[in-house]
């Protein structure tokens, strides 16, 4: 069970590296924790949000054990640098947020001696650990709010600067004004300006016959329902 | 945690440091122990001693005092053959020999388990032969109090194979000898190995299954192993014909009786051209002519691994590297060297 999800895993990612066997036993054990199946029940999956705190190899392999999905608001990333990810469960209220030891770097030459390359080695060695090794669990309480939960949109406001709609309670009030986070001058970019660009009018075309069950598997529909009703609620 | 408090309510608390008591020209010394529990006949002394105030331990519901951790790490970390007392000294608790045997070490684990800031855990080398009785490691938690997850979770990385500490009993084999050389086989040298290699055995409480003696021919060295398998030797020792000559044939003749996993060389000095096979589940040890001019040498270090029930094969001969140099002391004090560890 382990090989194949990590085979899937490194397939979705890119490639296999020692960061997918951690991330790949880190979901393992978050949802373990929690009771929950591998990969969770849909029912399981609407209860269950996860923060990750780096974006790097093992943030993939988590979001692909768990199936939380940044688009479904179950994955949070919080760029914290830390190797580690917390696991909410809402229906218990219970959270463990499950740190990577920076020992299990330092160890791996001890646990698999046999080979040199420093990558392989990892590989091995991460496998060969004990969750106690290669883990920490701290049981953490997260205060989730309203506006941050699964489902439709809860709120919407519009900035008073720049006439931008805001979500899910993430402006900012400002002595009396309403302001989105950019015009309060904390963006990540700096000098907006419009521009045009070629071929502006380039657009996909009319429905092919039948697209409308293609672009909606089966599998997916009973999970994406929420996605649309929030979709219908932009108009 | 640790709490300052006056003296007056310091009864049915522990102390969490020594008061040392100094009585000029008559004593100086511990007058109370860290860890001691306060009563009522102890406040007169203690004023007496000018303590108006006491740091005291108040474990909280999620801490842990270190004799209780030192408890809990030393029964993670003993496995068969490895016994201890409760009776920590200043948190540290003693792990001895149950028996007579070979102490074998899970090393990876005792290094993730001492990676634990607040424990810590020393020992003799793995693959050191003991007696019932010898001290074989020694333990303890660091901080005075600590948290009870972090000793459950060095207790659970110190279990992850079972146990670090082992003394794995060495199996009563009969063991069978064979002397090969064209030389020796028709007396115009008379043989040297056989009373050393007796000696050796004798030493690891084996039973002899008798010595027998080969010319360099494949053929014959088989039927002369053969012969000892048949009489029930679950383990050989073949010696002569060890090297890379041309008229050396032992290695052909362990393969003609049998030996399907063979392995040559270690990497160990004396004792580079070891041979390592096994026949079934028993196992041949080709023992180089370094056996006859030194007393310790690789057979030394793998015969006892071997009678614990270790498969040795290319990668337990190639890692005995790192400690497999004898220094030749004037005075041989194996196995307390570095030798082989
Ligand atoms: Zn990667
Ligand atoms: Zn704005």
């Amino acid at each position: 069970m382990f090989d194949e999800l990590l085979a899937a895993s490194a397939a979705a990612h890119g490639h296999l590296c020692p960061g997918q066997v951690v991330g790949v036993r880190l979901a393992l054990l978050g949802l373990r924790l929690h009771g929950l199946a591998v990969p969770p029940t849909l029912a399981q999956l609407k209860d269950l949000i996860v923060y990750v705190e780096m974006d790097r190899c093992a943030g993939d392999a988590v979001a692909y054990v768990t199936g939380v999905r940044l688009g479904r608001r179950s994955l949070k990333f919080v760029d914290y640098g830390i190797m580690a990810a917390t696991f909410v469960n809402l229906r218990t209220g219970r959270a463990y947020r499950i740190l990577s030891t920076e020992e299990s770097r330092d160890l791996a030459a001890l646990y698999a001696p046999e080979e040199t390359d420093k990558v392989r080695r990892q590989l091995i060695a991460y496998r060969r650990m004990p969750d106690s090794v290669l883990f920490r669990v701290q049981e953490v309480e997260v205060q989730l709010r309203e506006v941050d939960l699964p489902g439709p949109t809860r709120a919407k406001a519009v900035c008073s600067a720049c006439g931008q709609v805001v979500r899910d309670g993430r402006e900012v009030r400002l002595n009396g004004r309403v302001l989105c986070r950019p015009c309060t001058g904390e963006a990540y970019f700096r000098r907006p300006r419009e521009i045009a660009w070629p071929e502006m009018n380039w657009a996909p075309g009319p429905l092919p016959p039948l697209s409308l069950e293609n672009l909606n598997p089966p599998r997916l529909t009973s999970a994406s329902e929420d996605d649309h009703d929030q979709e219908d609620s932009l108009v | 945690m640790i709490k300052k408090i006056p003296l007056s309510e310091a009864v049915g608390t522990r102390l969490a440091h020594d008061i040392t008591e100094i009585r000029p020209g008559e004593f100086k010394g511990p007058a109370f122990t860290k860890g001691h529990l306060v009563c009522e006949a102890d406040l007169c002394r203690l004023q007496r001693l000018g303590k108006n105030h006491l740091y005291v331990i108040e474990l909280a519901e999620d801490e842990i005092h270190e004799n209780e951790a030192a408890a809990i790490l030393a029964e993670a970390l003993a496995g068969e053959g490895v016994v201890w007392q409760n009776n920590p000294k200043e948190g540290r608790i003693n792990l001895y020999a149950g028996r007579d045997g070979l102490l074998v070490v899970d090393v990876p684990a005792l290094a993730a388990f001492n990676m634990v800031e607040e424990v810590m855990c020393a020992t003799l080398h793995s693959y050191t032969l003991v007696k019932q009785g010898d001290l074989v490691a020694g333990t303890r938690a660091i901080p005075l109090i600590m948290k009870r997850a972090v000793i459950e979770r060095a207790a659970a990385i110190a279990r992850q194979h079972g146990a670090v500490l082992r003394v794995l009993p060495l199996r009563a084999a009969r063991a069978g000898i064979v002397i090969t050389g064209n030389e020796v086989f028709h007396g115009l040298i008379p043989d040297r190995f056989a009373p050393i290699l007796e000696g050796k055995l004798a030493r690891l409480g084996l039973e002899s299954g008798g010595v027998s003696f080969a010319p360099d021919d494949p053929q014959l060295i088989a039927g002369a192993i053969r012969g000892h398998l048949q009489a029930g030797c679950s383990l050989i020792l073949v010696t002569g014909g060890m090297s890379v000559d041309p008229d050396d044939v032992t290695r052909q003749g362990i393969r003609e009786a049998g030996a399907q996993e063979i392995h040559y060389g270690a990497a160990v000095l004396p004792g580079a051209m070891f041979l390592c096979a096994y026949i079934g589940e028993v196992p041949v040890l080709g023992v180089p002519a370094c056996a006859l001019h030194h007393p310790v040498t690789v057979l030394d270090l793998v015969l006892p691994r071997v009678l614990a029930g270790e498969r040795v094969g290319r990668r337990e001969l190639a890692f005995m590297g790192h400690g497999g140099l004898c220094r030749h002391c004037p005075e041989c004090h194996y196995p307390r060297c570095a030798f082989g560890k």
